[in-house]
């Protein structure tokens, strides 16, 4: 720590190669968010509800553009209900009409009855504009991290300061 | 420049530069691998009942319960990098009003088939579970299992629609439809038409039919 404070011009460099890296990375997620045209085009599974297609942890990616077809049966869509902020990953079962005001039900393949228990009060169907997109890519287990790190915050603060440790230690 | 941390950075993020370029070379080679798959659908038992849609509702709704039989062939399907094929058969039928170019797709049955290396993901009983390994008989990869051949199958869901009725409804279509999920790569579903290695389903379609009317009770 004290060496940074000696050599500013090291210490400089150090802090922009950071920002770098951060920027670059929100540069990444925001131009996939573009091309796909979904607000998370990259979401991690939290529940079995459509195991064994896709279990804890996976990593999904999303593609929420209607280039060739609308939105249909058989489809893998995440969708978040009115007023509630987590998002779920169902299969489509049913289609009422076409376009943007198809009726749509969902169902987790996993579970032994459709949505209808799990959308807003009065809410019996789904529409386009609750989907942010539905699944073409899978990438097993990979977002697991963000799952530990969410549901054991200690696992934070202890990487924190291991991190801290090293930059203390770390010599030249 | 060359201590501990740095070691096990540049070990850790090799190890995942090979792992996922490894992983995109495996998702690669299923559009190599042939797909030629058949089905043929045939309405055995129509009935449209009137039920309500959970216990506590005092809404009445018409239900059509259509059985059906299914042969079907999906066992190119059935890869190294396949984890399950979800196959799913749908009813499908235009809106009532003439005018209205708008069409009503419903699933009535599907089931997942896992290849025998996500057996032991698959959510049944140990009995069950137990069975199903030892089809397998230690293969890995399990193409006999994309045979399918039903008889008189009940539907797993009862079908209705948003305006509750669906009684008489015309020119009604049950297709056969997979999704097959990999271990690494792309979700795909059946094409309509032939894409490279990859043919559209022969078949799959069912004759047109006619929903029957509200059985009256006697």
């Amino acid at each position: 720590m004290l060496s940074m404070l000696q050599k500013p011009r090291q210490a400089a460099a150090q802090v922009l190669n950071f920002a770098l890296i951060l920027s670059s990375a929100f540069m990444m997620w925001k131009g996939l968010s573009v091309i796909s045209d979904s607000p998370s085009p990259i979401v991690v599974v939290l529940s079995g509800s459509m195991e064994p297609a896709f279990q804890r942890g996976d990593l999904l990616f999303l593609w929420n553009r209607n280039l060739l077809q609308d939105t249909s049966v058989g489809e893998v869509v995440v969708y978040n209900v009115k007023d509630k902020d987590i998002p779920i990953v169902h299969r489509v079962v049913r289609k009422y009409g076409e376009g943007e005001d198809a009726k749509l039900l969902t169902k987790g393949d996993n579970n032994p009855s459709d949505d209808t228990e799990l959308y807003a009060r009065g809410q019996d169907y789904l529409v386009r504009k609750d989907i942010i997109g539905s699944v073409v890519g899978y990438i097993p287990f990979v977002g697991y991290v963000t799952i530990l790190l969410s549901e054991h915050p200690w696992l934070k603060t202890v990487m924190l300061g291991v991190m801290g440790l090293f930059a203390i230690l770390q010599r030249e | 420049m060359h201590n501990t941390l740095n070691r096990f950075q540049s070990v850790f993020g090799f190890f995942t530069t090979v792992a996922f370029v490894l992983g995109c070379f495996i998702a690669a080679t299923d559009f190599y691998a042939e797909r030629a798959p058949s089905g043929t659908l045939k309405v055995s038992n129509l009935q449209v009942v009137k039920g309500r849609p959970h216990y506590y509702s005092s809404v009445q709704e018409e239900y059509a319960i259509i059985k059906f039989s299914l042969d079907a062939d999906l066992s190119h399907l059935f890869t190294w990098n396949t984890k399950q094929v979800f196959v799913y058969v749908t009813a499908e039928w235009p809106a009532p009003k003439s005018g209205v170019n708008a069409t009503n797709e419903a699933v009535i049955w599907d089931s997942i088939i896992t290849n025998p290396s996500a057996d032991h993901l698959k959510n049944i009983g140990p009995a069950t579970m137990k069975k199903l390994k030892k089809s397998a008989q230690g293969k890995t990869i399990a193409p006999d299992r994309g045979i399918l051949s039903l008889r008189n199958q009940r539907p797993k869901y009862q079908i209705t629609h948003p305006s509750r009725k669906i009684a008489d409804t015309e020119n009604v279509k049950l297709k056969l439809h997979y999704n097959v999920q990999p271990w690494f790569g792309l979700l795909t579903w059946n094409q309509n038409q032939d894409i490279g290695f990859w043919k559209a389903i022969k078949g799959g379609v069912s004759a047109p039919f006619s929903l029957p009317s509200i059985k009256k009770k006697n």
